[in-house]
């Protein structure tokens, strides 16, 4: 039993990270008096357990000691996250859209109408005839199960993909939407090719504290926000770390459009790079580099492949024209001299990457080729030497694999595994790369595209190609079932999925969600999901700095309306095709038959029991492991290799840093977006989002949209506290959402701080607060993404400042379906808020509630 | 007697001390020292904003405003019936006896105290004397996780309050004491146009407006330097470089300024 906290009646130990899927993060423990919640604090690991018995490590480097925090680092949006529980968008019981019925479907309406109130037997009685007839009509396949990214991180009762297992494996096929690599897209689609960095492209983590602490000089924090995307995976430890970087001399120089929350307190020195521009800027370094003979030959020679391609192209290569800091400087806007400066610096200091993924950097249009580039920098450094490195500041141990462990590691990792009843990436049947979705289901002919576009996945399946539909056999999409609905906030090109959704050949849309929000406001049925305060589940917390714990959630409020799990709706569902005691058997034959059975397959299958007994364990609600007695001696990063290249070959074909890659140029040689090597590739077929092209007079800036300081992408968006805190109100009463806008730039478009302006371009408009700030660079403004959706014109506009609606549509590249959501053209102009109200009368008079922003009653019937 | 402390150096800026403390009193009830806060619209812990200076030499200042607990508390004065001051510093309002003293949000010269229009309550920062009571920290104190923000006897921590500052009048006795604010800066860059190069080492002398030498600086690798926590007033900035004509420039510096970078002729 967890220690109540004071003033509590009880106390529960909640994992308040937002992965969703099996990584947990943010262990909390709730306090609840009276039924309600009272407050949430950090987790002390030490309840059960003495820092001796936890074999608490330390690193003693350069005059101070850095400990293994034995308490969690809480971020302040678990802290305010019970206000989701809480919250008045919560889906108070099944909804149908009102002009909906199996005879008179109203596709067009969808995202307009109404709901209105219908029992739990009444919906289950739509699901069901819905999905045999799905299966009847059209066979397997027509139904698109819309079921990952980021939610509440739940295991037993998955927030997603529990309908995958039952509608792929039980009920004969489906078709899956398949998430990108989508925080890692140029390491995933570039780096991978270059030194098949598992899972997700990017470099090997392991032990990099321990190497950073020793014998790194200098930290370059390329588009890297370590004060703001980590908080939904790892909290504040990040933060920790980086102050205590400072505190032992690691310079931190950031290089990033706008002075990210990370830069505001712990930058050295800020470099402001136009967005997307970072591949010229790197281009100039090896151009330093090369003809300052600063780099390591000797490296290069033993430790590489297809150096002198990249020679080439960096000296002059096709186009003649040498890749100098004065060319890089008129592309990136970054100084010559500057650039020369930081090459020199780059070279003489012990320096390592940082990243935190998301924004521009990595999400831009051929985000492959800053991706691969700065593998190739690293290399010319040395890659692997003491304190050179890749280094990520969240995000360690994915998938278990001892790579990707950057922190001292346990004896154990106890997995949850056995209990997950979500959905695993897998090789589907049949998909659709997530952001190819409105084209799949838009699609009246064969789609093509290459790769199984998720993490974890060999880069060769990257040269496969994929259709949809998998065989001339097979239906196309009919119907979506979703337990994910935000693709409209969170991905490219959303008002096309705006459109996709009104296609008269969707008869049916589903959607299982705790609030309603975003693309539920497309849904025909809405089912109600209860928040992870409401459910008993399992979980753990991994590879984060703190102990490896596993702990049991136990519930801390009764349930809110109507609501059930994710996975009861799930088996609802399948008792009523008759198929329940089948889709709950799992592959090694247990019956999952209730949330204990679970929770006791977890914790047989964890590990565990060498530690502690089951029954001890449910009295303690959670087990800790030691840490490693010898974390010391694990390889730091790429040490080995670094070391002896011949005996601990990296896994590319030539057991080399690839930096020509035959692969690419056998499998895609006529492929000029991503070639064998890494290229400036300003503009192509793919996208024209040069600020310096046409389009760039048109939409004169560059938008930053960064993963979101206060919310978890589309999460959170309507908690009171936060929405106090962030958003800027108008003239109007309305709380916007913020961009950022230098002064100077504003001056020149008229705009002063508080106004409201439109951010344009011609995929549609979405609607900002404008903050006057010296905190982004002239040319660029920035939004965070994931607003919830606010319609002004569906498929056109947003009042709420859903930009990624506006994204561009084209994937990273040509032969690369990954996400484009960051660094794009837009225009920005002044709003008239007075001629919007009387053009839009409907969402301009949508009613608001004052602390969560606009209300669910204006789409419910009631 | 007790003390607040918060390190500026330390601040990573997440707020979580503001959030924590609507987390402890929105909608709880801590009878005898609070009612329930209302659930937006007080900040009984506030984290001020400052963004100092121009790209590309910028910082944030972040300063979490909380009452000040003073020893000669304003508020205690304007109504000594209903505001107390505890034995160990932390001044309360009495929630029973302050009802419809609406007049001490007035009081209060830092704008600490709100009123809660439902309850017809002046209310603010107890500092958590509910928690201190059972030996706990205040919340915002437990919450953070660098250490910025501390709390505790008056005499734990008297080199540090030798060093600090106050947010207010120190004739009111303010217990909350304010370490390494950034106060202002003044930042620029030193190149040579002809090579296109930053020029390390470079002498950077800040003078006062009389012509007295105030500080040195030798410009870094990139041709950078930064007079950091200054305050406002008038400046001259002289740059000299081996081989360079010695470059001036006056400054009235009103906000922390990155002044422009100076290309020095031969």
């Amino acid at each position: 039993m967890v220690k109540k906290g004071f003033g509590a009646d009880s106390s529960h130990i909640k994992g308040l990270g937002w992965c969703s899927v099996g990584y947990g993060s943010n262990t909390g423990v709730v306090d609840v008096r009276e039924g309600k919640i009272l407050r949430t604090r950090n987790f002390d690991y030490t309840e059960c357990y003495t820092p001796e018995q936890l074999n608490a490590w330390s690193i003693d480097a350069r005059g101070k000691t850095l400990h293994a925090p034995m308490k969690s680092v809480l971020p302040p949006l678990s802290i305010a996250y019970k206000s989701r529980a809480y919250s008045k968008n919560r889906v108070p019981y099944p909804l149908l859209r009102e002009d909906w019925s199996p005879e008179q479907r109203n596709p067009q309406n969808r995202g307009k109408s109404k709901y209105k109130r219908i029992s739990w037997d009444e919906a289950l009685d739509i699901a069901e005839a819905e999905i045999r007839r799905q299966y009847e009509v059209y066979g397997p396949g027509s139904v698109l199960c819309m079921c990952d990214g980021h939610a509440e991180t739940k295991t037993i009762h998955c927030a997603h993909g529990a309908m995958v297992n039952l509608m792929e494996n039980v009920m004969g096929g489906c078709t899956v939407s398949a998430r990108q690599a989508d925080s890692w897209e140029g390491w995933f689609w570039g780096a991978e090719h270059v030194w098949d960095g598992f899972p997700t492209g990017q470099g090997y983590q392991s032990n990099l504290l321990y190497d950073i602490c020793n014998n790194t000089e200098l930290l370059l924090c390329w588009g890297c926000d370590q004060e703001t995307t980590p908080w939904g995976w790892g909290g504040l430890w990040a933060s920790v770390m980086s102050f205590h970087f400072s505190d032992i001399g690691i310079q931190q120089i950031y290089i990033s459009p706008d002075v990210n929350y990370a830069a505001a307190v712990h930058a050295d020195k800020w470099i402001p790079v136009y967005p997307n521009t970072d591949l010229a800027l790197q281009f100039a370094i090896a151009y330093v580099w090369i003809t300052e003979d600063l780099y390591d030959k000797e490296y290069i020679a033993t430790h590489s492949v297809g150096f002198d391609w990249l020679e080439y192209e960096v000296m002059g290569g096709e186009s003649g024209i040498p890749k100098t800091p004065e060319w890089a400087e008129e592309i990136c806007g970054v100084p010559a001299r500057t650039i020369k400066s930081l090459a020199r610096r780059w070279a003489k200091q012990a320096t390592s990457v940082a990243h935190c993924n998301g924004g521009s950097y990595i999400r831009s249009a051929y985000s492959h080729e800053p991706g691969r580039m700065e593998v190739c920098l690293l290399a010319m450094q040395g890659l692997g030497k003491p304190g050179c490195n890749q280094f990520k500041f969240f995000e360690w141990g994915l998938l278990g694999t001892e790579s990707t462990k950057a922190m001292p590691a346990s004896v154990l990792d106890p997995s949850i595994i056995a209990a997950y009843n979500g959905a695993f990436t897998h090789r589907y049947q049949r998909f659709v790369p997530k952001t190819l979705i409105p084209e799949g289901i838009l699609a009246e002919k064969p789609l093509y595209w290459h790769s199984i576009p998720c993490v974890s996945m060999p880069k060769e399946v990257q040269f496969e190609e994929h259709r949809f539909p998998a065989t001339d056999d097979d239906p196309y999409l009919h119907m979506i079932w979703t337990d994910s609905p935000c693709w409209s906030t969170c991905w490219n090109d959303g008002n096309m999925f705006s459109e996709a959704l009104r296609n008269p050949n969707m008869e049916f849309i589903m959607a299982q969600h705790p609030w309603l929000e975003n693309d539920c406001l497309y849904a025909d049925l809405i089912l109600p999901v209860s928040t992870k305060y409401e459910q008993l589940d399992v979980n753990n917390e991994l590879n984060q700095g703190t102990p490896n714990t596993f702990f049991i959630e136990t519930p801390c409020i009764d349930v809110i309306g109507e609501a059930r799990t994710d996975w009861e709706i799930v088996c609802n569902i399948a008792e009523r095709l008759g198929v329940l005691e089948e889709y709950q058997t799992d592959a090694g034959g247990h019956l999952r038959k209730d949330t204990e059975t679970c929770i006791k397959l977890a914790f047989d299958d964890s590990g565990l029991s060498d530690f502690i007994s089951w029954d001890d364990f449910q009295k303690q609600e959670y087990a800790s492991v030691p840490y490693r007695e010898n974390w010391r001696d694990a390889p730091c990063g790429y040490r080995d290799f670094y070391e002896d290249p011949e005996k601990n070959p990296v896994s590319t074909m030539s057991g080399k840093l690839e930096i020509y890659s035959k692969a690419l140029a056998a499998n895609f040689p006529d492929d000029r977006e991503r070639m064998p090597y890494p290229h400036y590739i300003e503009e192509g077929e793919t996208h024209q989002e040069s600020r310096r092209g046409l389009r760039g007079e048109k939409y004169p800036f560059l938008l930053v949209s960064n993963h979101p300081r206060w919310r978890v992408h589309a999460q959170m968006d309507d908690v009171p506290w936060l929405r106090e805190l962030s958003k800027q109100m108008g003239e109007d009463g309305y709380a916007y959402e913020p961009v950022w806008i230098n002064p100077r730039d504003a001056e020149k478009l008229g705009v002063k701080d508080g106004d409201v302006v439109k951010i344009y371009n011609e995929r549609g408009w979405v609607l900002g607060g404008a903050v006057l700030t010296e905190r982004i660079r002239t040319g660029v403004v920035s939004q965070d993404h994931g607003a919830r959706i606010d319609p002004i014109e569906r498929g056109v506009s947003d009042r709420a400042g859903a930009n990624n609606l506006i994204a561009p549509k084209g994937t990273t590249s040509k032969n690369c379906p990954g996400e484009v959501t960051s660094g794009y053209l837009v225009g920005v102009e002044k709003a008239d808020l007075v001629q919007l109200a009387t053009e839009y009368p409907d969402a301009f008079n949508r009613a608001i509630d004052p602390q969560e922003g606009p209300s669910i009653m204006n789409w419910i019937r009631g | 007697m007790k003390v607040f402390v918060f390190d500026a150096a330390r601040c990573n800026g997440c707020c979580g001390c503001q959030i924590v403390c609507k987390d402890e009193h929105c909608g709880n009830d801590w009878m005898p020292y609070a009612k329930p806060q209302p659930m937006t619209g007080h900040f009984w812990c506030k984290v001020d904003q400052v963004v100092h200076g121009q790209a590309p030499v910028v910082k944030i200042e972040y300063t979490p405003r909380m009452c000040n607990h003073c020893d000669n508390a304003p508020c205690i004065a304007a109504a000594p019936d209903a505001v107390y001051k505890r034995e160990d510093g932390l001044v309360i309002i009495d929630p029973e006896k302050a009802a419809g003293h609406a007049e001490l949000v007035d009081a209060c010269p830092y704008g600490a105290i709100y009123f809660n229009e439902e309850l017809s309550l002046p209310q603010k920062c107890t500092g958590c004397a509910h928690l201190v009571d059972a030996g706990e920290l205040p919340r915002c104190v437990d919450y953070c996780a660098t250490g910025a923000l501390r709390f505790g006897d008056e005499e734990d921590f008297a080199d540090e309050i030798a060093q600090a500052e106050v947010l207010g009048d120190p004739a009111l006795g303010p217990r909350v004491y304010y370490l390494n604010r950034p106060h202002l800066f003044l930042a620029g860059n030193v190149w040579d146009p002809d090579a296109n190069e930053n020029i390390e080492g470079a002498v950077v002398t800040l003078l006062d407006a009389e012509g007295a030498i105030l500080s040195k600086q030798e410009t870094d690798d990139f041709g950078d330097f930064n007079f950091k926590r200054i305050d406002a007033g008038g400046y001259r900035l002289r740059i000299e470089a081996e081989g360079f004509k010695t470059a001036e420039r006056e400054v009235d510096l009103q906000e922390s300024l990155y002044v422009g970078d100076f290309p020095l002729q031969r």
